[in-house]
């Protein structure tokens, strides 16, 4: 269970530096523990803790450099073959509340895992989607402003 | 000086101020519950609390009506206005404070307290006292003297003596030409601006209006007597919660205690551990979940200066008041996903320490 946590924490520590937002707001949307869940199912505890792995790395060798931070994502993570595209996936569950299916190119050399197809994690997932804070806006048909708010100039949380 | 017969307009001034802060402090209770419910699950739960939450705000803005009705001013900016939490209501009751606890059978349990429909028996006292307890936050208007508070037997008791006095005010100032109703009708808050808050908004500028506002806060309140349906033919709260712990809903024709309608299924696990009563001092300095907390506070004390200024002559703010209320959603949300800790047995929860603020801006 602790161990559980530990990578849980480390998905946490990776997706903010993936997002921008903090631990604190990526919790806030109530989607953390169903996307790392999501990431494990999709990709299988291995690839999942291989990225982990690759990120703790990467954290380490950073320190609290955040230029470094930025190349070594950039170089060891992003530009991984394998890895790669499982964390620009992330960003998008992230930010759009969809796991798309991975890459062709990707499928063609690491395989077809089962559940790897485009689908939306959970209905909460559009409603918390980081795209809506990121553009100033509300998600369409959710979070309502109120009735009647619309004839008053918008007022959006800040980011 | 205490809450029991009123017998003055001052005296229904300072009862009605009261019931807009016994009506407000459950507001923070339920919607502790409410929002630390995992998103998604217990539907039949959500539904419930969310529509109780609802209809104690509307009897909050019909009890501003009546107060502005009767010439007094609805001010939910005093420092005394949101209580300290645990608190006691004054209904009367000496066994259960109102806390801000999550969803489980112990946070119903203190909901059925509050909204237990209760007489005083035949031929005892209409009120109760009870020992202050040193350092209990109790609500200010239900102060008497140095020792102790007198409080009504039940919320009920509490309406019913400002419905009695209602119509005695009215008729005694009415024998000497004068009016019980002398508020400015500008300031009543009217359906117009008031959309599908948990039942019908009436504007109070006589007896029947006023007796009608009370009449609908108490019976979808508390109920009336035995009966577990008001006279709108809704369940009220207190049998709505018991459906709860019961697990089974009530359909017409059934007696208190026995419903006999579909089954609901209630899943307690499904819930963010948060921690109960959380204070501002709970959080790290300099910490996130600090930050957010205070921004909690905050946002909360600006709500309620916006609703008194809808509530005093601006009512088209209520509008944007409602607004507000979904960003408030949004921050409550937040931090009750939030673990304090990293091994996430304990979550964070809104403070709700009003007072501070107002402190802070001074």
């Amino acid at each position: 269970m602790s161990g559980d946590r530990a990578e849980f924490e480390k998905f946490l520590g990776l997706s903010e530096v993936l997002t921008g937002f903090t631990k604190f707001r990526l919790q806030g949307t109530g989607q953390g523990a169903l996307y790392f869940s999501t990431l494990t199912d999709v990709v299988g505890q291995g690839t999942a803790g291989e990225l982990l792995q690759a990120w703790s790395g990467v954290a380490a060798a950073a320190g609290q450099d955040e230029g470094k931070l930025e190349r070594l994502m950039r170089s060891e993570i992003l530009s991984h073959e394998k890895l790669g595209p499982i964390a620009r996936n992330l960003i998008k569950l992230w930010f759009v509340g969809t796991w798309y299916q991975l890459p062709a190119a990707w499928r063609e050399v690491f395989g077809t895992p089962e559940r790897d197809r485009s689908f939306v994690p959970a209905a909460s997932s559009y409603v918390e989607g980081l795209l809506w804070p990121t553009i100033g806006a509300n998600p369409t048909g959710a979070k309502g402003p109120g009735y009647g708010t619309w004839a008053d100039p918008p007022n959006i949380p800040k980011v | 000086m205490g809450l029991s017969r009123i017998t003055s307009v001052e005296e229904l001034h300072r009862h009605l101020y009261a019931a807009l802060q016994l009506e407000h402090a459950t507001i923070p209770a339920y919607l502790t519950a409410l929002y630390s419910i995992h998103p998604g699950t217990n539907t039949e739960a959500v539904h419930i609390l969310r529509a109780v939450a609802v209809e104690e705000m509307l009897h909050l803005t019909l009890a501003a009506n009546i107060l502005n009705a009767v010439g007094g001013t609805p001010d939910l900016t005093r420092p005394d206005f949101v209580p300290v939490f645990p608190t006691f209501l004054p209904d009367g009751e000496t066994d259960f404070e109102v806390g801000l606890q999550r969803f489980s059978k112990e946070a119903l349990a203190t909901f059925l307290k509050i909204e237990r429909p209760g007489h005083a028996p035949e031929g005892a006292p209409r009120t109760v006292r009870r020992p202050k307890k040193p350092g209990k936050s109790v609500l200010h208007a239900s102060h008497t003297g140095k020792d102790a508070e007198e409080h009504f037997y039940s919320i009920g008791e509490f309406y019913d003596e400002i419905s009695r006095s209602l119509a005695t005010l009215h008729e005694d100032l009415s024998h000497q030409g004068r009016t019980l109703f002398v508020g400015d009708p500008a300031r009543q808050i009217t359906p117009e601006f008031y959309y599908s808050g948990g039942g019908e908004l009436i504007a109070v500028t006589d007896l029947a209006s006023a007796q009608a506002a009370i009449r609908l806060i108490s019976e979808q309140g508390e109920g009336k007597g035995k009966a577990i349906f008001d006279y709108e033919g809704e369940l009220s709260h207190y049998y709505r919660f018991e459906q709860l712990l019961l697990g089974r809903y009530y359909q017409t024709g059934d007696k208190a205690g026995h419903p006999t309608g579909a089954p609901i299924a209630v899943d307690w696990k499904s819930v963010y551990p948060i921690k109960a009563n959380a204070r501002l001092s709970d959080y790290a300095e300099g910490s996130e979940l600090r930050e957010a907390a205070f921004e909690f506070n905050r946002s909360y004390r600006d709500l309620l200066e916006m609703l008194t200024r809808a509530f005093t002559g601006e009512p088209r703010l209520l509008t944007a008041a409602v607004g507000d209320m979904f960003r408030i959603k949004e921050l409550f949300l937040r931090l009750m996903r939030n673990p304090m800790d990293g091994t996430g047995t304990l979550h964070a929860a809104p403070p709700f320490e009003i007072a501070s603020v107002t402190e802070v801006r001074k």
